[in-house]
């Protein structure tokens, strides 16, 4: 063209008239070589963190040529077959692989919630409780199809108040007499039937379903409460109190037979499963010949006792345990706190809230300033936390409730935002399908929009959790104890979270204390961390197949 | 039991949008219904049987988690206050966790003030730490909220001053020479000082101003409360100033005695002396305890008496902590243990609270019996 200035074609033609490269070359150089630098950062951080906690030089030759031979070489031979010939099979191995660690994980999660907060008594109580409402809900569906306006939930909420609330004073709620009548059964047997038993129940259906057989869900049904028994009938040997080998061998037992079941029925890479177990059963081979001729392996500070004992002056003995059972407290508060909360406000601002005039300005102001409060700094929320909760409602200070409602308001607007954008990525055409064939816009949002968001909406909000779970601000600012000995047996007392705890181990004047126990500390919160985003990533996964 | 089922099974027929898989459900469920009754009590009766067994084997834990202390006492302990009293109550704590199982307490590390201002006298903790003598102010502050501290010296701490192990030149300081490198407007280089020390800046390492250490450095060794220069690192780690004496050979910090004793290798502690410097005492616990080592400091910890009476848990902590104070315990830490008569003072003073007799006015016992006893005197009196 004539305007073209010379200037600009020599800045982007070389004087042979050909396309200079050099200039897009060393941009996309300069790029990896930010995210290599960024990645490894990260990485030698964690090396670092990691090879303190575990010390994996102050372990036998031996030691390191039983586990290499047993289990290492074998599983990463097949890995590298599957790398070569078979991929496909390679996904499904590394998911059955990873899947029982995963739900041991949850499941020792739910044991402790059993043994600190709700021991099987209470548990027992409210489960039949909760089962009884379900119940009075799907005997009314039956025997009034169509029902008038409120009465389904009218009916249900009487049923609830019933079951949890009954007339104070005079009438025990189906709770309060379910937690004293039945005193005479053992804690094991209050597991079997409340725990084993409703997860039994929903396996058998789930198989029912999936085999379109009601035969083989009540096989399902029979086995996995067999199996309950025999958990319970194993645990002496094992050595783990009864009633939790239940829950924790059925949180593992149940998902992982789940997946293998679907691989085998589906006929697919069925090759897959080989790694599991090869790995597994070299991993005991390991664990036997280690154990037969007595080699001593890596003298970690992350080891069981580190998992099970509270904080001590000497740093061979300390322990996270209370401050792991205050997380997990603390997160369940979150969990109860902000996800409805910020669900129902994401709801609103993108299907209900008007977008045009005056009010649609507001909104749009709201908006904007959910974002910027995602960026206000953590300690702020700590100052909101202590000014709303324990100086103006007088709650406890550095209880789990406060620590939980406070990190959960510095979590809400993430969950906002997450959720409005999962909601954003439902299709309109959907929702005019659905008001196309006379459904009301409750019924458009409850059917259409909600199940097609819900996978986005879980994998965000997680996400943000797993912020919410490494926060030590807010905890310093609400009160929330350096050590705590006994863990938190209720929701209003006083406890420690891990990020807190590690915070505390920091400024120990001894360097075990700094390098060892703190390292292990790390790594425990990382763990906790990663299996909360490869849960995320496992229900996106799952949603986005369909 | 058919019906059952099928709600179960397809009790989300009525959603407006139905996988077609579900008509498929409707179809088998409704087939062959004679075999399945027998089947589904067969099934049922061997559930309900193998739980009959398992709720016969299954161990009972009636009990089971009290009653393995020797105490059944309960309740909650709330401690907050001073990260340098920290080490000593979180050691008391858990002897006392070991004996009494049933009990929860809880040590947070709030630094004096803060632990007075935001957790103690609104009456949230029982016992606040303190590495400083409660001001009239905090008094004040707690009585209007009806909680009345008590003051009890349960170990004491040799402030040590550091230098980097490089700096040979240096082995002594007086307090005079001390005042003129942290006092308002402090020197700038070592030669300021003493003429025969480099002429090279100082790299200071300190608490920060909300620490009680800083507080008690100030009034005894500055000689004017609160009144230290501002150009020094100030932190409210002691690793850190550890760290930043350790890189640099012209640094200078003060600390704890139990982060130095830790840290002995890699620092050099310098003696001190109050005027002469013919008369050069070396940081130790020993000579902290003798009264020989001049930056000895008194460590306290204040219960409030108002629950101390009413909680027996309290009581009972208190008695273990003051009992515990004048053993081996503080000293393996890196504190100074309380000395027999302190000991015994203490448990007097905590009868005295128990009866009822004690008010608020009564704190000066910790003067004549006192191990650091110059220096308690010169803490009380600015």
């Amino acid at each position: 063209m004539a305007t073209e200035t010379p200037g600009r074609d020599e800045s982007w033609y070389g004087a042979g008239e050909e396309v200079d490269r050099i200039r897009g070359a060393a941009f996309k150089w300069a790029c990896l070589g930010a995210t290599l630098f960024g990645i490894s950062m990260v990485f030698v951080l964690l090396l670092y963190v990691a090879v303190d906690a575990i010390r994996p030089f102050s372990a036998d030759a031996g030691w390191y040529l039983a586990v290499g031979l047993a289990a290492v070489v074998p599983t990463v031979a097949l890995l590298a077959y599957y790398v070569r010939r078979d991929r496909e099979a390679g996904w499904v191995g590394a998911t059955a692989t990873a899947l029982p660690a995963f739900c041991l994980l949850v499941g020792s999660g739910v044991a402790i919630l059993v043994i600190e907060v709700f021991p099987p008594h209470e548990w027992f109580a409210v489960v039949p409780a909760l089962g009884a409402v379900v119940a009075v809900w799907a005997v009314h569906q039956r025997v009034r199809p169509d029902p008038v306006e409120f009465e389904r939930f009218g009916v249900v909420a009487l049923a609830a108040l019933v079951a949890f609330v009954g007339v104070p004073g005079a009438v025990p709620s189906l709770e309060a007499a379910l937690q004293s009548a039945l005193l005479w059964l053992n804690w094991p047997t209050m597991m079997l039937y409340s725990f084993a038993g409703p997860i039994a129940l929903a396996t058998g259906i789930l198989i029912a379903r999936r085999h379109e057989s009601r035969r083989a869900g009540a096989v399902a049904t029979t086995l996995t409460f067999a199996a309950g028994v025999v958990s319970i009938l194993l645990a002496p040997a094992v050595g783990v109190d009864d009633y939790l080998l239940v829950v924790v061998a059925l949180s593992v037992a149940v998902p992982t037979a789940l997946y293998a079941e679907s691989v085998l029925r589906s006929g697919e890479n069925v090759s897959g499963l080989a790694l599991p177990v090869v790995a597994y059963v070299g991993i005991a081979v390991a664990a036997v010949v280690v154990e037969t001729y007595g080699f001593t392996g890596p003298a970690a500070w992350l080891d069981w006792e580190f998992l099970t004992e509270p904080h001590s002056r000497f740093p061979q003995r300390a322990g996270i345990y209370p401050a792991l059972v205050g997380s997990i407290m603390m997160m369940l508060v979150i969990v109860v706190s902000a996800f409805p909360v910020g669900v129902a406000a994401a709801l609103y601002l993108e299907e209900y809230a008007p977008d045009n005039g005056a009010t649609g300005r507001v909104v749009s102001i709201i908006e904007m300033n959910i974002g910027n409060l995602a960026g206000v700094p953590s300690v702020v929320y700590g100052l909101l936390g202590l000014a709303l909760f324990i100086r103006y409602a007088d709650m406890n200070t550095g209880s789990v409730v406060v620590g939980g409602l406070t990190v959960g308001l510095l979590i809400l607007p993430i969950v906002i935002i997450s959720a409005q954008e999962a909601i954003r990525a439902v299709p309109d055409s959907m929702r005019q399908a659905s008001y196309g064939m006379g459904a009301t816009r409750w019924q458009t949002v409850r059917n259409v929009v909600l199940p097609e968001a819900i996978p986005g909406i879980l994998t965000g909000t997680i996400l943000a959790f797993g912020r919410a779970i490494g926060e030590t601000a807010p905890l310093l600012m609400i009160g929330a104890a350096a050590v705590v000995f006994n863990a938190p047996g209720a929701f209003t007392e006083q406890f420690s979270a891990m990020p807190r705890q590690i915070f505390a181990w920091s400024s120990e004047p001894s360097a075990e204390f700094r390098h060892g126990v703190l390292a292990a500390g790390v790594v425990t919160l990382l763990v906790v961390l990663l299996s909360m985003n490869a849960a995320a990533i496992l229900i996106r996964n799952r949603y986005q197949r369909r | 039991m058919t019906e059952w089922g099928n709600l179960l099974l397809y009790r989300n027929h009525s959603r407006v949008f139905t996988r077609d898989r579900t008509i498929h459900y409707v179809m088998d469920g409704t087939k062959r219904p004679g075999a399945r009754g027998r089947r589904e009590f067969l099934v049922a009766a061997a559930g309900v049987g193998a739980s009959a067994v398992a709720g016969c084997i299954g161990r009972s834990y009636e009990g089971a988690r009290a009653g393995t202390d020797e105490s059944d006492l309960t309740g909650n302990v709330t401690i907050t206050g001073s990260s340098t009293v920290y080490p000593v109550t979180v050691a008391v704590a858990e002897e006392f966790q070991q004996r009494y199982a049933g009990v929860d307490v809880t040590v947070d590390s709030t630094g004096t003030g803060g632990g007075f201002k935001n957790h103690f006298c609104p009456g949230n903790s029982d016992v606040n730490g303190a590495s400083r003598p409660i001001t009239d102010g905090e008094r004040e502050n707690c009585a209007s909220n009806g909680v009345e501290p008590v003051e009890f010296e349960v170990a004491g701490d040799a402030l040590t001053v550091a230098v980097n192990e490089a700096a040979d030149w240096v082995d002594c300081v007086t307090f005079d020479e001390l005042a003129q490198i942290w006092g308002p407007d402090g020197a700038e280089q070592w030669s300021d000082v003493r003429d025969d020390w480099p002429d090279e800046p100082f790299e200071l390492y300190g608490p920060a101003s909300t620490s009680g250490t800083f507080d008690w450095f100030t009034e005894n060794v500055v000689g004017e409360a609160s009144s230290h220069r501002s150009d020094y690192e100030a932190t409210e780690d002691d690793n850190i100033i550890v760290q930043g004496v350790e890189g640099s050979p012209y640094a200078m910090g003060y600390m704890g005695y139990a982060h130095f004793e830790e840290n002995r290798d890699r620092l050099k502690g310098l003696e001190v002396a109050v005027e002469d410097r013919d008369n050069c005492t070396p940081p130790s616990l020993d000579n902290a305890r003798s009264g020989d080592y001049p930056m000895a400091r008194p460590l306290f910890v204040y219960p409030d008496a108002a629950s101390v009476r009413e909680n027996e848990q309290v009581a009972e902590f208190m008695r273990f902590y003051v009992e515990n104070s004048a053993t081996d315990l503080v000293k393996e830490i890196g504190y100074v243990p309380a000395s027999e008569e302190l000991r015994e003072e203490n448990l007097d003073k905590l009868r005295n609270i128990l009866d009822g007799t004690t008010s608020t006015e009564t704190r000066t016992a910790t003067e004549g019996t006192n191990t650091t006893e110059t220096n308690t005197t010169e803490t009380t009196t600015p």
